[in-house]
């Protein structure tokens, strides 16, 4: 947990920042591999989601060749961020991740 | 082959959800079901016709309400009609003459039969002329006989025939096909043996029903805005489905250990890899980077469960700075104390904009599934209507004491912009727009907004007791 297909769909929500505001930069991580049931369809359901720039910069190197959807399943079911936090490159805002629990909650100046 | 018929045996509880659990089991698994017009939901019995033994059977293991199946042979409101009907059904039952093990058990509702009287009706069945050996331990096929009483209170135990009983209704003869294999999925998710629970946690055979009206299934999608302690987490994994969470309130998640209680819960129940995250936030403050998410073909569904009348707005002033440290400090925990915020939503708005966010998160053909409290004597269709937007069509409705548990289905394929949870704003459907969320900000009455929902202010009404109003005040004023 956080699991890098949840990363693939979480942007920035503070108020008046809608540009640039994802994909929120990981940093301090403490990162886990752990083995997941394989289910292509779910995968193929997903696959018109997904953003792949977002994806490739958070895998970066974890993309090889062989079976594109076990590849896919590596990274975005079995990748887990269980420590540390996503930065939103607009405004700098700071989401913390603790347990594997991001608190995407925003201040009430931040509230639109 | 022609549909046959089945004899279904319900538990006797939770009656109001026994038709829609039949109907959305029925769509899960893609099988035509035509609920008989005579068919009376508040009887323990009821036979179907099926074009398939298979679909039968699929109801027998998916319907948390079914306890058991049979094919159907006979009823009857009189013995010999009963017998009459069972021979004109020998083509069904005349295989088993021959060499077939069998044994016959005798059942009543609202009443119970004598183990004399049992045999007596057994005897009566000798017509039949299975040469197979009886067999009550492991018989190859049971036949189930059940006599139907009106009422528990007038009549005790009887070794009398129930001819001239007048609260004898209906007996009912078949071939047990499948016990229900679903209602035991109850006692294993008992909340008192779960290893983490709160004081939201649902009651385990609820959330197993509002499961089973998700369809949720292998490779689908749910997510739960107001996870809690996660009781639908674990009913629709089991059942096959990822499931993705998020509530305003982190505690609620995870407890007081490190490791987060829905996670632990989730392991217990051998679904923790189905969980594919937790996210604390506000729901009408979201993150979601784009729609369309927790849906594809028809197969994803969302669940919103029991909106506990949510507030809109994080903080009150007061507590302003204290929110803005912890959001501030990048590994602040939110599991330290957490100040709940304190702007009640009013309910039919609430609904509205939710109805209009699963529209935006859906995709074509996914669902909502919520229960909405209301005042279920007050409660008309028109009641959803003002929460409903285009491309949102109502599945079902069904009441279930003080909540009516509500499924929605997109209906559209076009892409809708999210709702902006702004009070001022409201994003319902026809009968919605000017409703007064907060008492502060009402629109000028007009014939449109004539009709007050019956869930409008739910709390205050549930706090007056739901007493009709009284008199207005002039009678006693001046
Ligand atoms: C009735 S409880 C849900 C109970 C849940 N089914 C369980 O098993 O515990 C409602 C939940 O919604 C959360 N909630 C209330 N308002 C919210 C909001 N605006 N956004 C997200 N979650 C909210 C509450 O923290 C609470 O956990
Ligand atoms: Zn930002």
């Amino acid at each position: 947990m956080v699991r890098l297909i949840t990363h693939n769909l979480l942007a920035c929500h503070a108020k008046g920042c809608t540009t640039n505001n994802y994909p929120l930069k990981f940093s301090n991580v403490k990162l886990a591999l752990r083995e997941a049931d394989f289910n292509p369809d779910f995968l193929r359901g997903f696959l018109p989601r997904i953003e792949w720039d977002a994806l490739v910069q958070a895998s970066r190197e974890r993309c090889s060749t062989t079976d594109l959807l076990k590849q896919l399943h590596h990274v975005l079911l079995e990748t887990h961020i269980d420590e540390g936090s996503m930065t939103c490159p607009n405004c700098g805002h700071v989401y913390p991740i603790s347990n594997g629990i991001p608190n995407m909650l925003l201040a009430e100046h931040e509230i639109g | 082959m022609p549909p046959r018929q089945y004899l279904v045996v319900f538990a006797q509880t939770h009656e109001d959800f026994r038709v829609p659990e039949l109907r959305s089991v029925a769509e899960l698994y893609g099988f035509p079901l035509t609920i008989p017009h005579d068919f009376d939901k508040s009887r323990p019995f009821g036979v179907l016709a099926l074009d398939q033994e298979e679909h039968a059977r699929f109801l027998a293991r998916r319907c948390i309400l079914i306890k058991a199946v049979y094919e159907f042979y006979a009823s009857g409101r009189s013995y010999e009609e009963l017998h009459e009907q069972n021979r004109s059904s020998r083509n069904l039952w005349e295989k088993y003459i021959p060499e077939t093990s069998f044994k016959f058990v005798v059942n009543g509702y609202n009443h119970s039969i004598s183990k004399a009287r049992q045999r007596e009706v057994i005897e009566d069945f000798s017509y039949m002329g299975f040469m197979g050996k009886i067999d009550l331990v492991s018989p190859e096929i049971t036949m189930g006989y059940f006599e139907e009483y009106r009422d528990r209170d007038i009549h005790g135990t009887t070794s009398q025939k129930h001819e001239g009983a007048a609260v004898f209704r209906e007996a009912f003869f078949g071939r047990l096909l499948e016990q229900g294999s679903a209602r035991s999925l109850i006692k294993m998710f008992d909340v008192k043996k779960r290893q983490y629970f709160g004081n939201t946690s649902m009651e385990a055979e609820i959330s197993l029903l509002m499961a089973n009206q998700t369809l949720a299934s292998p490779g689908k999608l749910i997510y739960d805005p107001f996870i809690g302690t996660g009781s639908l987490a674990y009913t629709t994994a089991h059942f096959g489905a990822f499931v993705f969470g998020s509530d305003i309130d982190g505690r609620q998640m995870r407890g007081k250990e490190t490791k987060p209680g829905i996670l632990r819960a989730a392991t217990q129940y051998g679904v923790r890899e189905r969980i594919l995250d937790l996210c604390t936030f506000d729901i009408t403050r979201n993150p979601w980077r784009c729609g369309g998410l927790f849906d594809c073909d028809h197969h994803r569904s969302s669940v919103v469960p029991p909106i506990r009348l949510p507030h809109r707005n994080p903080a009150r002033k007061r507590h302003h700075t204290g929110i803005c440290d912890q959001l501030r400090h990048p590994f602040a925990r939110e599991d330290q104390p957490y100040l709940p915020p304190t702007k009640p939503y009013e309910l039919s708005a609430l609904a509205a904009d939710l109805v209009v966010l699963a529209r935006y998160l859906l995709n074509p053909g996914g669902r909502l599934v919520f229960f909405l409290p209301t005042v279920i004597d007050e409660y008309k269709e028109l009641d959803l209507d003002s929460m409903l937007c285009d491309g949102m069509e109502v599945v079902r409705e069904l009441a279930a004491g003080f909540r009516c548990l509500i499924t929605i289905r997109k209906s559209t394929s076009v892409a809708y912009p999210p709702p902006t949870f702004d009070p001022q704003v409201a994003h319902g459907g026809s009968g919605s727009s000017g409703i007064d969320h907060d008492g502060e900000d009402a629109s000028p009455a007009s014939p449109v907004h004539a009709h007050v929902p019956a869930h409008r202010d739910f709390r205050e009404k549930y706090f007056q007791g739901f007493k009709p109003k009284k008199p207005s005040s002039e009678e006693f004023d001046t």
